[in-house]
C-alpha cells in the first residue's frame, strides 16, 4: 500500500502565532503530523499546549503563520477564506463540546445545514440527512428538536450532522466534555462503530484518559510541539501535568 | 446560500420572536401606512374632481357667467368681496346677450336655485330638496339622465306648465310603490305634475342633486321665485375646449357692450369653468405631494435605524449560530445574504403591514366621509420597493459584521 496516498493530513513545520498586544505568542512550534485513513486518534495536552490551536488549523478554521499543511493531498495552508469554507463543507465533520445545534430546527434541519451550503438540492438533502441520521440511531428523531433530545441524543444528532457531506475526517473537541459516563460511553460507541464499519478518520480532542483510550493512537503536544505521536497513556503521569 | 434558503430561514427567525419583530418595526409601519393612506385619499380626490365633482358642477368644456364667483379659490378680500356684492343680478335679457354674442354651436342654459325646502305628497314629505328652475336643456348641460319619463321640454316652458322632473331619492320617498309618473307634488302652495325621474348620481355632490326637483324656469318663475326676472347663472356648453375658450371671450365682450363698461373697468359679472376650480384642487394637492415624501422618509430613516439595531442585537446574540454555520461551510457571502434577507424581509413585512393599515384606514376615512379612497398599484409597488431599500440599507452593516466574524471567536462566544 502506498503510504503518501493513504495521508489524509500531513503537516511540516506548522506553526501559528498570535499577537496579544505587544508581545508574539508562539502557539504552534514546528508541528510535524501525518494521519492515516481510518486512524481513530485522540489528542491530549495540558491547556496552553496548542491543542486547541492545532484542531483549528487542521479544522481549516484558520492558517497556519507557517510550514505546510496538506489535506487528502491539497495544500490548504495558502488558501482563502472562501476556499477555506469549501474545504470545511467537503472534508471535515466538526463534533464540538457544546453540540452547536440550531435550537429552533428540527434534528433533520440541523443535519441538512452542510449540504444546504454545499448546494444539495432538498430532496437529497433531505434523504441524506435522513440516512446520517438512521446511522446514529437517531431514525425515530427526526422532526424533534434539540430541547426535546437528551445530552447524549443532541451529540448524536451534531455527530449524523458531522457526517452527512462524508467527509474525510471527523474532528472532535472534547465531545464528551458536556455529557455523564453513561451517555458519555454511548457516543464513544458511536465513534467505535463509525472507525470499525464506515472507515471513518476520526481525530478527538481531549482530556480524560478514559476516553483517551478509546483511540488507536494518542498524540500529546506541549509547549507547542508534538511530545509524542503514540503516547502510552496507561501510565498517566506520564502526559500530563 | 441559495436566496430561496435565505428567505425561508428569515421568515421563520422573524416568526420566531414575532413581538420584537413587530416593535422594530412600528417606524417602517407608520411610514409605510403614512404614505399609503395620503396617496390613496389624494387619489381618490383627485380622480373624483377631474371626474365627478368638476362635473356635476358645470359639466365638460362649459362655463358659466354668475354674479360672483360660487367657489373662491384663494383668498377673497373684503373690497373684492364688496365689489361682488355690487355686481347686478343676471336677468332674461342677459341670457338674450350671451345667446346674441355666442358663437354659433354652443348650447345656452340658465337658471335659478331657490335653496333648500320641502315637497308632499298626500301625507308623505321630504325635507331639504333642492328647488331648481331651469331653462330647457340645462339637464342635458348638467348631464342629468332620465330614468322613467321626460324631461322639460320647450313647450313646458312657452306654456308655463307647472311640470317637474324630480329626483330618484324624493320619488323613491314619496311614492315607495307606486309611479310618481302624472302625479302632483306640492311645494309650499304650489302644485306640480311630475314628468320625470332622474337617474340616481351619488357621490358627494351628486347625493344633493339627487334630492332636487327641476321645474321649466317659466312656472318656477311665476311660482316659487324669490326673486322674479332674476338668474342665478347662465351655463354655456361648447363641442370643444377651444370652442369654449372662444364663446368666452365673445360671451364677455358681449356683456361688457351691453353694460357699457369703459375699458378701463372690470367686469361687474364673473366668467368660470371647471378648470379655475381644478388648479385651486392642484395647489392643494401639490403641498401634500410635496410635504409627503420628507414626512415618509422620516419614518423610514428612523425604521432603518430600528431594523439596524436590532438586526445588530441579533447578530451578537446569534455569534455562536454564526460560527458554526462557518464551520460547516458557509461562506462569507452565504452569512451576508442570510442576514440582509432578514434585514429585507423584516422591512418588507413592515411595509406590508403599512400597506395594509394604510388602505385600512383609507377605506375608513371613505365609510364615514364622502371622501372616495382609491389606491393606485404604482403606490403598493412603490411601497414594496422602499420596504426592501430600507431593509437592505439597514441590514448591510450588521450583515457585513457578521459575515466578517473569524469563525473560530464566534464558535466559543457566549
Amino acid at each position: 500500500m502506498d503510504a503518501t496516498r493513504d495521508l489524509v493530513i500531513m503537516t511540516r513545520g506548522l506553526t501559528k502565532d498570535y499577537q496579544m498586544g505587544s508581545e508574539t505568542v508562539h502557539a504552534l512550534r514546528g508541528v510535524d503530523l501525518e494521519i492515516r485513513r481510518n486512524e481513530y486518534i485522540a489528542v491530549m495536552g495540558p491547556s496552553g499546549s496548542g491543542k486547541s490551536t492545532l484542531m483549528n488549523l487542521i479544522g481549516c478554521l484558520d492558517t497556519p503563520s507557517g510550514g505546510e499543511y496538506v489535506l487528502n493531498g491539497q495544500a490548504v495552508q495558502d488558501l482563502d477564506d472562501d476556499e477555506l469554507a469549501r474545504i470545511r463543507n467537503r472534508e471535515i465533520g466538526f463534533v464540538f463540546q457544546t453540540f452547536n445545534l440550531l435550537p429552533r430546527a428540527s434534528s433533520l434541519h440541523n443535519v441538512e445545514l452542510p449540504l444546504i451550503y454545499g448546494g444539495v438540492g432538498s430532496a437529497e438533502r433531505r434523504e441524506r440527512a435522513e440516512e446520517a441520521l438512521r446511522m446514529v440511531d437517531l431514525g425515530d428523531r427526526m422532526e424533534h428538536k434539540p430541547n426535546e433530545l437528551s445530552g447524549g441524543q443532541r451529540q448524536r444528532v451534531a455527530i449524523a450532522r458531522a457526517l452527512v457531506n462524508r467527509p474525510s475526517i471527523l474532528l472532535a473537541d472534547e465531545p464528551t466534555g458536556n455529557l455523564d459516563s453513561a451517555t458519555s460511553a454511548e457516543i464513544m460507541a458511536v465513534f467505535e462503530h463509525l472507525h470499525k464499519n464506515s472507515g471513518q478518520t476520526i481525530i478527538m480532542v481531549t482530556h480524560e484518559y478514559d476516553i483517551a483510550a478509546h483511540a488507536e493512537r494518542v498524540i500529546t503536544l506541549r509547549d507547542g510541539q508534538i511530545e509524542s505521536l503514540d503516547a502510552d497513556i496507561t501510565v498517566p503521569h506520564a502526559v500530563a501535568q | 446560500m441559495p436566496l430561496l434558503e435565505g428567505l425561508r430561514l428569515a421568515l421563520s427567525q422573524i416568526w420566531a420572536h414575532k413581538l420584537k419583530s413587530f416593535f422594530s418595526l412600528v417606524g417602517v409601519i407608520i411610514g409605510i401606512t403614512f404614505l399609503i393612506a395620503v396617496i390613496t385619499i389624494v387619489e381618490g380626490m383627485n380622480r373624483y374632481v377631474r371626474e365627478d365633482f368638476a362635473g356635476s358642477i358645470f359639466g365638460i368644456n362649459t362655463f358659466t357667467v354668475v354674479r360672483r364667483p360660487s367657489i373662491q379659490t384663494g383668498r377673497t378680500t373684503e373690497e373684492q368681496r364688496r365689489r361682488y356684492a355690487r355686481n347686478p343680478r343676471l336677468t332674461l335679457h342677459d341670457v338674450d346677450v350671451v345667446r346674441r354674442s355666442a358663437p354659433p354651436g354652443v348650447t345656452v342654459t340658465w337658471d335659478s336655485d331657490r335653496g333648500f325646502d320641502q315637497v308632499r305628497y298626500g301625507e308623505r314629505e321630504r325635507k331639504n330638496i333642492r328647488v331648481v328652475g331651469a331653462s330647457e336643456g340645462y339637464a342635458t348641460v348638467q348631464g342629468w339622465e332620465v330614468a322613467r319619463g321626460r324631461g322639460l321640454s320647450p313647450l313646458d316652458e312657452r306654456r308655463g306648465l307647472k311640470v317637474a322632473v324630480i329626483g330618484p331619492d324624493i320619488a323613491q320617498r314619496l311614492f315607495p310603490a307606486e309611479s310618481p309618473l302624472g302625479k302632483e307634488i306640492r311645494v309650499g302652495p304650489y302644485r306640480f305634475q311630475v314628468v320625470g325621474v332622474f337617474e340616481k348620481r351619488g357621490g358627494l355632490l351628486g347625493g344633493i342633486w339627487d334630492a332636487a326637483i327641476l321645474l321649466p324656469f317659466s312656472a318656477y318663475d311665476e311660482t316659487l321665485s324669490r326673486d322674479p326676472g332674476k338668474l342665478d347663472e347662465i351655463s354655456v356648453k361648447a363641442p370643444t375646449e377651444k370652442a369654449m375658450n372662444d364663446a368666452m371671450s365673445a360671451v364677455e365682450g358681449g356683456l361688457r357692450a351691453d353694460r357699457r363698461l369703459r375699458p378701463a373697468r372690470d367686469n361687474n359679472f364673473q366668467l368660470q369653468t371647471s378648470s379655475g376650480l381644478l388648479s385651486a384642487w392642484n395647489k392643494i394637492n401639490n403641498v401634500l405631494l410635496t410635504v409627503l415624501p420628507g414626512l415618509v422618509s422620516i419614518a423610514l430613516v428612523v425604521g432603518g435605524i430600528v431594523i439596524m439595531n436590532i438586526m445588530l442585537v441579533s447578530v451578537s446574540q446569534r455569534t455562536r449560530e454564526i460560527g458554526l454555520r462557518k464551520a460547516v461551510g458557509a461562506r462569507q457571502s452565504d452569512v451576508l445574504v442570510q442576514f440582509l434577507a432578514e434585514s429585507s424581509v423584516l422591512s418588507l413585512v413592515g411595509a406590508g403591514l403599512g400597506v395594509g393599515i394604510g388602505v385600512g384606514l383609507a377605506r375608513i376615512v371613505h365609510a364615514l366621509t364622502p371622501l372616495p379612497a382609491s389606491t393606485p398599484l404604482w403606490s403598493l409597488g412603490l411601497a414594496v420597493a422602499l420596504g426592501v431599500v430600507v431593509g437592505l440599507v439597514s441590514g448591510v452593516y450588521p450583515a457585513s459584521r457578521a459575515a466578517r466574524l473569524d469563525p473560530i471567536v464566534a464558535l466559543h462566544a457566549e
